[in-house]
């Protein structure tokens, strides 16, 4: 269970047109304004968006990475402002950052992540060889994954950030870059969380993607929310008769994702 | 935040570790390059101060006019001097360093020498060129021992004895024991050890920094219940791992290469037993854990590899240049050098070496400067970690 109440960040830039330029120009970015949403336990709710709505980093402050200049958010029961630590075991996320070392086999990139959740080493074992068989890797279990195809490393960043089996996870944009196979079975994967009655929460800028997954769609764009409602009434309320006209218009933009 | 808890900066500790020895090419080649380089730069100093040595031994003296002064050259024949009679071109010669010294005897130096007047004797040198100073020096003192011993004679033909054209004799009493000579030229294997504890660390503390970040794992580390100052701990202690790994791998080199480079042929008594093993290890320890932890709080600051590659050079150039401070210097080094990281531990070094005894003090600062280092710099390095701005990548 998630509730985001009037999440903001902004962000200050410096811009420096050389190494040698003292006195850059500072701007002042409003990432996200204001955001307000819920997602419940047992439903994935999609947070929708075009490319730098803000989607990543309301996904970056819900994982503890960042801090909110203002607003709130409860997870679980915990506060964001002062239970970090409770969240950061409560959450499962998969975010911006999908990277994995390549080094070490996907059995010890999960057992990393396991003791560092601070399970013993039975259970990590336990879970770690229980995922890898979910996720079908268990031919490269204990293969360095340098080589690995986008689809692999993939598989093995979301066992990841599944391995102490979180109530709540966090998706940044799972499918980006994934073949239509390996797309189904993320889409199989997020309906088996749902299935276990675990809120899921993730990011897409697809319409098609999100209206085929989820419960419950929160549009962003430019940092706001914009929509918030189940996919059908995305339709009744732009007026489209498309549910990718609908998203278009309700970003506010023709322009759509090259906004 | 929650407290520290050593269990997870263990398992950073030995994630890391193994991840470290994994990149297989990085730590061969940084281990390769500090194995090889001490021995190597101990057999060119071993062929460097044998061919000096060979060269003094079978001195050749270029004499113009060698028919005018034929009692000097018996002198020098019999002190073992080759003889080279009346090189042409040769002022070109010396100066283009094809001979190292001539001697020059002007025409009249029997006759001067028989009316008893100074007879005169031009060496020709070329003082700017090292090589030839020893040749030079050698000459110059046969032709001094030869007037010396006409000089008796004369006096002891006229019946006074050559101690009253003697009143003061210098003696010289040198200070320094065989070993600490051999020591002058061996310091060198001190600035290889502590370049080993810099070179060990290099690499390692790149991958686990900028290497982190450009992999993109970071973020998801930093979504893990670990800490910041977990991370850092467990970090440093697996960079330090590696680096200890790489000041034993260099001292054992040379260990080794002593064993087989007879420097004591030479005349160097050098010896680095077990004594001097243990002194140059008390010192290197506590060193091979600082530098890691300099360079990791560095090194996190870089987005990317390339830019912290950059920034820890500063770092390595600095290894490199405060001891040649120490190398340089002609006057006494003020109180505080010892306290100065790199060149203290330089210059404790070059005591062990030397078999001087090495005040507590010394012993204090080699341990408890560093230790402040390491604090100061993994809460350095634990901030950028966490460090929002550049998790946001801006």
């Amino acid at each position: 269970m998630i509730s985001a109440n009037q999440l903001t960040k902004k962000f200050v830039t410096k811009e420096r047109s050389s190494a040698f330029t003292l006195r850059g120009k500072t701007r002042e970015i409003i990432a996200v304004d204001r955001v307000s949403f819920e997602a419940e336990d047992g439903k994935i709710t999609g947070l929708l968006g075009p490319n730098g709505a803000g989607k990543t980093t309301t996904l970056r402050m819900l994982s503890t990475l960042l801090t909110p200049d203002s607003g709130k958010a409860i997870i679980d029961g915990a506060d964001l402002a002062t239970q970090k630590v409770a969240i950061r075991q409560k959450l499962g996320v998969l975010g911006d950052a999908k990277g994995i070392y390549w080094r070490l086999s996907p059995r010890e990139n999960l057992l990393y992540f396991a003791k560092l959740q601070g399970m013993n080493r039975a259970d990590a074992e336990r879970r770690a060889t229980q995922l890898i068989d979910e996720l079908g890797l268990g031919a490269l279990a204990d293969r360095p994954t340098q080589g690995f195809s986008q689809g692999e490393r993939m598989k093995v960043a979301i066992a990841r950030a599944l391995i102490h089996d979180p109530q709540t996870v966090l998706l940044d944009e799972p499918t980006n870059g994934l073949d239509i196979m390996s797309t189904r079975s993320m889409r199989e994967l997020i309906r088996g969380l749902r299935a276990q009655g675990k809120c899921v929460l993730f990011s897409s800028h697809i319409m098609q993607e999100v209206s085929a997954l989820c419960d419950r769609v929160v549009i962003i764009a430019k940092g706001r929310v914009v929509f918030d409602g189940t996919p059908p009434e995305v339709l009744s309320q732009s007026g489209a008769s498309t549910l990718e006209d609908g998203f278009v218009r309700l970003i506010g933009s023709d322009e759509g994702l090259f906004a | 935040m929650s407290a520290f808890s050593l269990s997870r900066a263990s398992v950073v500790a030995r994630k890391e570790w193994v991840d470290l020895l994994r990149d297989r090419k990085s730590i061969f080649w940084a281990l390769f390059a500090v194995a090889i380089s001490g021995p190597l730069v101990l057999c060119i100093l071993y062929f460097v101060a044998k061919s000096v040595s060979e060269r003094i031994d079978k001195t050749t003296a270029a004499i113009v006019n060698v028919a005018f002064a034929p009692d000097l050259v018996r002198h020098l024949e019999r002190r073992g001097i080759k003889i080279d009679p009346d090189p042409a071109d040769y002022r070109d010669r010396v100066k283009r360093g094809e001979l190292d010294a001539v001697i020059v005897i002007e025409p009249d130096f029997q006759q001067a020498m028989a009316e008893g007047r100074p007879a005169k004797i031009t060496l020709v040198t070329e003082s700017s060129r090292d090589r030839s100073a020893p040749i030079a020096a050698k000459l110059s003192r046969e032709i001094e021992r030869y007037a010396a011993r006409i000089g008796s004679e004369r006096l002891m033909l006229r019946g006074v004895s050559p101690v009253v054209a003697s009143p003061v004799r210098v003696e010289e009493l040198d200070l320094s024991s065989a070993e600490q000579r051999g020591a002058r030229l061996l310091q060198v294997m001190s600035f290889y050890a502590l370049f080993a504890g810099l070179m060990g660390a290099i690499a390692a503390a790149l991958d686990v920094t900028a290497g982190e970040r450009e992999r993109q794992t970071l973020e998801p580390l930093l979504t893990t219940p670990v800490t910041a100052m977990e991370l850092a701990f467990g970090k440093w202690l697996a960079v330090s791992a590696v680096n200890l790994l790489a000041v034993t791998i260099s001292l054992t080199g040379f260990l080794v290469a002593l064993q087989f480079v007879p420097l004591a042929k030479l005349g160097i008594p050098f010896s680095f037993g077990v004594r001097e093993f243990a002194g140059f290890m008390a010192v290197l320890v506590p060193f091979a854990f600082m530098v890691p932890a300099v360079l990791l709080a560095i090194g996190a600051a870089g987005k990317t590899a390339k830019e912290a590659q950059s920034s820890l050079s500063i770092g390595a150039s600095m290894v490199g240049l405060l001891p040649m401070i120490s190398f340089l210097r002609q006057s006494q080094p003020p109180w505080w050098d010892a306290l100065v990281p790199v060149n203290g531990q330089y210059a404790t070094l070059s005591k062990v070496l030397r078999s001087e005894t090495i005040p507590t003090l010394d012993w204090a600062a080699m341990w408890v400067i560093p230790a402040g280092i390491i604090v100061i710099a993994l809460f350095g390095f634990a901030r950028t970690l966490a460090n929002e701005k550049l998790l946001a990548g801006r």
